[in-house]
């Protein structure tokens, strides 16, 4: 193993030049504590290692990337959309790629006053409310954004992605970019990863996305009332099944071990979720105490059929049907709801090859990478495949702290080390060879530092069968010196890599707002937006400007306003301090980009309404006095001058 | 000149000018006022166009207007009632409708206004530039002819002719004369009138079937695309919108139709062509437009503020399709393999009813044009028409009944005087040709075989080609002629008038063949008109009263004729209307086509004039003035056919004195741009009893007793020559 030249290649671009490490980051891990579950590396059984260490430099790309339009003329489009999580600042963005410039905010989990979520009445219903009317979270942490499909492919209609704080998940329409939909899922806690189906279980002629699937990662009572607090032996944990289209949770099936990444097979029969904590350790030592753990994988229609025959419980005032799927409770392969295949150690991603023939599960704790072939897990569960670690038809060494894999559709995977601060590019079918005993195969392709520590990885298109092989996002936990230092708080740094050569080449250092987790990178075709909302969607529409005007109930006091550029419906209304106050407001400009604003200063409100959008809120008139409300998106030559009064009489 | 030839005159015929003058009508048709009258440049660009157009006068009982709406534009009229503005109809510039032009090339600007129930409430002329109007016919005929209008219902079917009430038709009596004006004014008030009736909801839009897409596998290139025409190209250049060129065109746009199965995989890919289809509703279209190169956006950003792409358009007949920037979707790339590269492109998608892929339609780039002297703007329109081909259609293209251009109408509707027109120019030619036949069977006393032709045409040519059909060429006919030829050759301009269009190619023929005469001393009916009058003359008894000008005299006043012609050329390069006004030197319009009595009386007393010198003094105007002749003279010295002369004619002055054109000189040569080819000197050329060598030789054979053999070719009796007797005998034998 060479140890000498990290420091120097640290500090380079130039791709590939720097020799792999392995021992060298183990020093440095020493330090982080993470030592411990490095013990079993098996450093004997690297042979790999030496084939890129020896690597020459790279030839130069010979497309360079130029074609790829990484750096669009003014008024030229990306060609990509890239559809990002936004960690704990709990929303999701939209970026056009491979510029990387952030065209939209889409606040889902958390309160953004520019838009009024979280502010309106209609994005409150959609959050949560507690019995007073305010909001039940104002925190979220989106992790995992994944599209929903159609014949493997996206079909740009929705895109799924969980709060892992409270255990949500939220749906964003793919037409609109914004988030209609949000379910809190019962008796769960550390809600990791989601993936949506892609072809029916039951019904294989519905060939497109009607279930999401949802690991949870840590383990609680059951329910968690107080009981059994003491007692994590007791602890539990849940993967859910939730419908794509209501959005309502369909069941949840009780398995052994903490979830993290989800993943669903193209013929739509298996979901699988990676785990760690097998053991059910509470202390992470306890947690990576065996060697192995397990990718977990589910036969949708036998849990759903077992759901049809009552065999199901449900949980404290969840009305989700739980069905049991721990190993003790599935022995017989052949009327199991679940399998586990083995997977060394404290694994994370689970990726399915867009061939559709395997699963790939990262070691994280182990430098491996895991290639499971899901025909072999099916004869298992069919009872046709005596021993389940048949299944596993590659398992081998491509550097430290392997963590997400995506495809470039040429048969070679990408995998992030998070160690290492590296990507491999390595050859699934090299790796099959390789485990299989030819120990001439050569599976790695290529390795290139990022910048640094790198977590999750997706190239364009590369989670369907459509996968196209232009280039790759990787999502870097560190910046560190990459960006003008701004204090404390660095951002992240997602970069961009050419993935079309043999050589991977760095192209891009975007900064990002902490903490993109997950990303999509959808074909710009596959998306297909709304230029103006309907009128009739909204079922407090004013349609008319004739029907503004100021309506008393008692003390409940509504406004009905339309605007239409440069002015409000109502020039003024008046309300009597002890109101309470719902103000409607129906953008009725019906020119694309015409949006208005609302503000109303003291009361802390404002929001934003589309053309042909309508919009309210409700807030008690407690200040009397003159409020002038404006526009505060700008609309127009005389938006300066839309306003309104809000009389608030004594 | 003139002055000199009527102070003779004065002389002689004083008693018969005084006679003419006196039958005159002092004019009844003041200049037209809208002749070519420089209107306000916000006329055709402001939102507020009633500013700057008499809205009111077409519009009775209109007290406010609102700015310009709609697309193609027009303005609300109101009326107060009881304080409240109450819609009374509509107001439109033609100009900002259709660019129709009339009879001189360009549009005549009409302001239009119709009621709310379609009727037209006034029509009013704002400009034109029709010569006709300016000097012949009087602005009330056209006055007459849209007052017809008025009341009339936009839908019918309001054509130029008969009513025929079977076909649902409604006649319009054109103006005698302005065939091509009216036409044309009758395509602006229904295309105009129709255009708003069809946006405000008056008429409803035609439902055209819709198109069946025949299924095809190809997968076409771009090129095979531009090939089979369902890839169209519309280039504006830099200078057609009063720009700089900077090699650059203004717009280079490619564009086609979306919906057809194979063009739209084609350009779009199968995923782009399926996913676009999945956004169309139910005969909704969509189009696909990029621009490879130019100096302008073809988007604009009108769409920005007010929603409305304001630079391209659809039209399928009179239907115009606008596009809302709702009606825009990207389009990400062209498929088809090699595509050139482009740096704006749209997909527009066609919402409006009625709209079919099956028929013809029209790309519409709506441009401005900048005056550069001005720097004002004003529409300026360009399209391409777009038609699928047969092969992407089920049952092929359907078949459309295009209405005729307005010069092909007028050619239908005068087929049978077309048609005499040429069987007359025919039989003229043809005895033109026969000349030595018909000469040599004429004497210096009885020339009436030749006369009885000549006669026929010049009585055809002053009443059917002159009074009746008014196709008097003109020099200003010529002048435009050469402003084609030197800028734009347009030929519906010149084919508008089918008589003289088939005269003047009868001209220059007949001219390169000939010479000039056979038009100018045959044909032309002023010309016809002028000696008719000197022979008439002659046969009343006036001959003693009848002159020729000394010769020394006419050789030097013929001149003038050229520079009459070459000025009018000269100016007609700083200002065509002037050049036409000034052409007025020939009294063609008011002899012909107005009519000596409803002239003003400086143009009447001019061709009257004319004409009563012409009475006393062979051709005067011919000879003299005419321009048009003059233009004619200049290439007959390249004419292919000549008279015939003989050595003798050198010292022999015979025919000289006989010629009534003065165009043989002293020498004996024929001025052949001075000849009327009225063959009097060719009858006498054969004549034994009147031309000098011929007589001489007829007398010394008398004496001789020598036989009189036939005349030959060249003017001779065939000589006789002695031969010996075995050679006689063989050619006896």
């Amino acid at each position: 193993m060479s140890t000498d030249d990290i420091k120097h290649d640290d500090q380079t671009l130039v791709p590939g030049r720097r020799k792999f490490l392995n021992t060298a980051a183990l020093a440095g891990l020493a330090g982080a504590g993470l030592s411990v579950g490095l013990s079993s590396c098996k450093q004997e059984a690297a042979p790999t290692a030496a084939a890129p260490a020896a690597a020459p430099a790279p030839a130069a790309h010979t497309a360079g990337a130029g074609d790829l339009n990484l750096h669009p003329a003014p008024g030229q489009l990306d060609t990509y959309y890239g559809v990002w999580s936004g960690g704990h600042s709990g929303e999701v963005r939209v970026l056009g790629l491979p510029s990387g410039r952030e065209i939209k905010r889409v606040p889902t989990f958390n309160i953004d006053c520019m838009s009024g979520w979280g502010i309106t009445n209609e994005s409150k219903a959609i959050i949560g409310t507690k019995a007073d009317g305010s909001l039940k979270y104002k925190t979220g942490d989106t992790h995992h954004i994944h599209g929903s499909y159609v014949d493997g492919t996206y079909d740009g209609k929705y895109f799924f992605v969980n709060d892992k704080i409270h255990g949500r998940i939220a749906r964003v329409r793919g037409d609109i970019f914004e988030c209609d939909k949000i379910t809190e899922i019962p008796n769960i806690q550390g809600f990791h990863g989601i993936f949506p189906d892609k072809r029916d279980p039951v019904d294989q002629s519905i060939n497109r996305t009607t279930r999401v699937f949802c690991g949870n990662e840590f383990h609680i009572p059951h329910p968690n009332d107080g009981r059994d607090m003491d007692d994590p032996t007791k602890y539990k944990t849940l993967f859910t099944c939730v419908d794509a289209e209501t959005m309502e949770v369909r069941w949840q099936c009780r398995v052994d071990g903490n979830m993290d990444l989800v993943a669903t097979s193209y013929n739509g029969r298996l979901a699988a979720a990676n785990q760690y904590n097998v053991e059910g350790g509470a202390h992470y030592e306890d947690m990576m105490s065996a060697e192995k753990d397990a990718c977990v994988f589910f036969d949708v229609a036998r849990i759903e059929q077992a759901i049809k025959d009552g065999k199901f419980v449900t949980i404290g005032d969840s009305k989700v049907p739980v069905v049991d799927g721990t190993k003790d409770a599935n022995k017989d392969p052949k009327t199991a709801l679940t399998c586990y295949v083995p997977v060394p150690k404290n694994p994370h991603g689970v990726n399915a090859s867009p061939d559709g023939k395997y699963f790939i599960c990262s070691g994280k704790l182990s430098p491996t990478a895991t290639v499971i072939e899901l025909t072999k897990v099916e004869e298992f569960l069919d009872g046709k495949l005596d021993d389940l670690n048949k299944s596993i038809v590659a398992e081998v060494e491509i550097g430290l702290g392997p963590l997400h894999t995506t495809y470039d559709g040429r048969g070679n995977a990408f995998t992030t080390l998070f160690l290492d601060s590296q990507i491999v590019k390595w050859n699934i079918d090299a790796a099959i060879k390789f485990h299989a005993g030819d120990k001439a195969a050569k599976y790695v392709v290529d390795r290139i530092d990022v910048h640094y520590q790198p977590g999750h990885i997706s190239a364009d298109m590369g989670e369907t069968k459509e996968a196209g092989g232009q280039f790759l996002a990787v999502g870097c936990k560190f910046s560190k010196d990459r960006f003008l230092p701004v204090g404390p708080l660095h951002p992240e740094n997602e970069q961009l890599i050419d993935i079309r050569g043999e050589k991977m080449v760095m192209l891009a250092d975007h900064p990002v707002y902490p903490e993109p987790h997950d990303f999509v990178i959808v074909k710009r075709e596959k998306i297909k937006t709304r230029q103006v909302f309907n009128v009739d969607d909204f079922p407090l529409a004013i349609k008319d400007p004739k029907d503004s005007g100021v309506f008393r109930t008692g003390n409940k006091v509504t406004v009905k306003l339309v605007s239409q550029a440069p002015a409000y419906s109502l020039r003024e209304f008046k309300v009597k301090k002890g109101d309470e106050v719902t103000l409607i407001l129906t953008n009725l400009d019906k020119v694309e980009d015409l949006t208005h604003g609302f503000a109303i200063p003291k009361y802390d409100i404002n929001f934003i309404v589309n053309p042909q959008e309508t919009k309210s809120v409700t807030f008690k008139a407690d200040k009397p006095g003159v409020y002038w409300c404006y526009c505060t998106h700008f609309c127009h030559a005389l938006h300066l001058e839309m306003r309104t009064r809000m009389i608030v009489e004594k | 000149m003139r002055f000199d030839l009527l102070s003779r005159l004065r002389h002689r015929g004083t008693a018969l000018l005084a006679a003419t003058l006196a039958g005159l009508a002092m004019s009844s048709g003041a200049l037209a006022d809208t002749y070519e009258v420089k209107l306000p440049p916000e006329l055709s660009s402001s939102p507020k166009m009633c500013d700057y157009a008499p809205c009111k006068d077409v519009m009775p009982g209109a007290t406010s207007f609102s700015e310009r709406k709609g697309q193609p534009p027009f303005v609300e009229a109101y009326k107060d009632e009881a304080g409240q503005k109450k819609l009374l109809g509509y107001v439109m510039l033609s100009t900002d409708i259709t660019d129709t032009p009339a009879y001189s090339g360009k549009p005549v600007v009409t302001l239009i206004g119709m009621d709310t129930t379609g009727r037209f409430t006034g029509v009013k002329i704002l400009k034109h530039s029709e010569p006709i109007l300016l000097l012949g016919i009087p602005e009330s005929a056209l006055i007459k002819f849209n007052n017809q209008y008025l009341g009339q219902f936009v839908g019918d079917n309001i054509e130029i002719g008969k009513s025929r009430s079977e076909e649902h038709l409604i006649g319009l009596d054109a103006i005698t004369g302005a065939t091509v004006t009216v036409i044309a004014q009758n395509q602006v008030m229904m295309t105009s009138g129709s255009a708003v009736a069809k946006q405000v909801g008056i008429l409803k839009p035609v439902i055209r079937p819709q198109a069946k897409f025949a299924a095809t596998t190809a997968a076409p290139t771009w090129a095979q695309l531009v090939e089979d025409g369902s890839v169209q190209r519309l280039v504006v250049k830099a200078e057609e919108v009063g720009l700089k060129s900077d090699g650059r065109p203004y717009m280079d746009l490619w564009f086609g139709y979306l919906n057809q199965p194979t063009i739209g995989q084609a350009i779009l890919g199968k995923d782009g062509y399926a996913g676009l289809m999945a956004r169309l509703k139910e005969g909704e279209h969509a189009i696909f437009i990029i621009k490879t190169a130019g100096m302008d956006s073809f988007k604009g950003s009108g769409f920005v503020r007010g929603g409305i792409y304001d630079r391209v358009q659809v039209r399928q007949d009179s239907d115009s399709f606008t596009f809302r920037d709702l009606d825009y979707v990207n389009l990400w790339g062209v498929s088809a393999a090699g595509s050139p590269a482009f740096d704006e492109s749209a997909i527009f998608i066609i919402r409006g009813k009625g709209f079919s892929g099956a028929f013809p339609w029209k790309l519409v780039f709506l441009g401005n044009k900048i005056d550069k002297e001005t720097s004002t703007k004003t529409f300026a329109n360009f399209d391409k028409e777009y038609w699928l081909d047969a092969k992407y259609l089920e049952g092929g293209r359907p078949v459309v009944i295009k209405p005729d251009p307005t010069w092909l109408k007028v050619w239908k509707e005068r087929a049978l005087e077309i048609g005499g027109f040429i069987a007359f120019l025919l039989v003229i030619a043809a005895a033109y040709a026969s000349r030595d036949a018909l000469v040599r069977r004429s004497s210096r006393h009885n020339k009436w075989p030749v006369n009885v032709f000549k006669y026929t045409g010049w009585v055809v040519s002053i009443g059917f080609v002159g009074f009746y059909a008014m196709a008097q060429p003109s020099i200003t006919q010529v002048l435009t002629w050469f402003h084609s030829l030197l800028f734009q050759w347009k030929w519906e301009l010149f084919l508008s008038d089918p008589l003289i269009f088939v005269f003047w190619i009868f001209i220059i023929l007949s001219t390169f063949l000939w010479g000039r005469g056979l038009f100018c001393g045959w044909l032309c009916p002023f010309g016809s008109l002028s000696e008719l009058l000197y022979k008439i003359g002659g046969a009343i008894g006036l001959k003693r009263f009848q002159f020729h000008l000394p010769q020394a005299v006419h050789d030097k006043l013929k001149w003038v004729k050229y520079a009459v012609f070459f000025g009018l050329l000269a100016v007609s390069f700083f200002s065509m209307g002037l050049a036409e006004k000034l052409a007025e030197v020939e009294p063609f319009k008011t002899t012909f086509l107005v009519g000596i009595t409803n002239r003003s009386w400086p143009y009447s007393l001019f061709a009257a004039g004319l004409l009563g010198l012409a009475i006393f003094m062979e051709r005067p105007f011919c000879k003299y003035l005419c321009p048009l002749g003059a233009a004619l003279a200049m290439p007959t010295t390249f004419r292919w056919f000549g008279l015939r002369r003989k050595d003798e004619c050198t010292s022999c002055k015979a025919c000289a004195k006989g010629c009534g054109s003065l165009a043989i000189d002293t020498k004996g040569n024929i001025d052949q741009r001075e000849c009327m080819l009225c063959l009097d000197c060719m009858v006498l050329y054969y004549d034994d009893h009147a031309c000098p060598p011929l007589a001489q030789e007829r007398k010394r054979r008398d004496k001789a007793g020598q036989p009189l053999t036939p005349i030959n070719g060249k003017g001779y009796f065939i000589p006789i020559h002695p031969v010996p007797a075995d050679t006689k005998k063989g050619a006896a034998a």
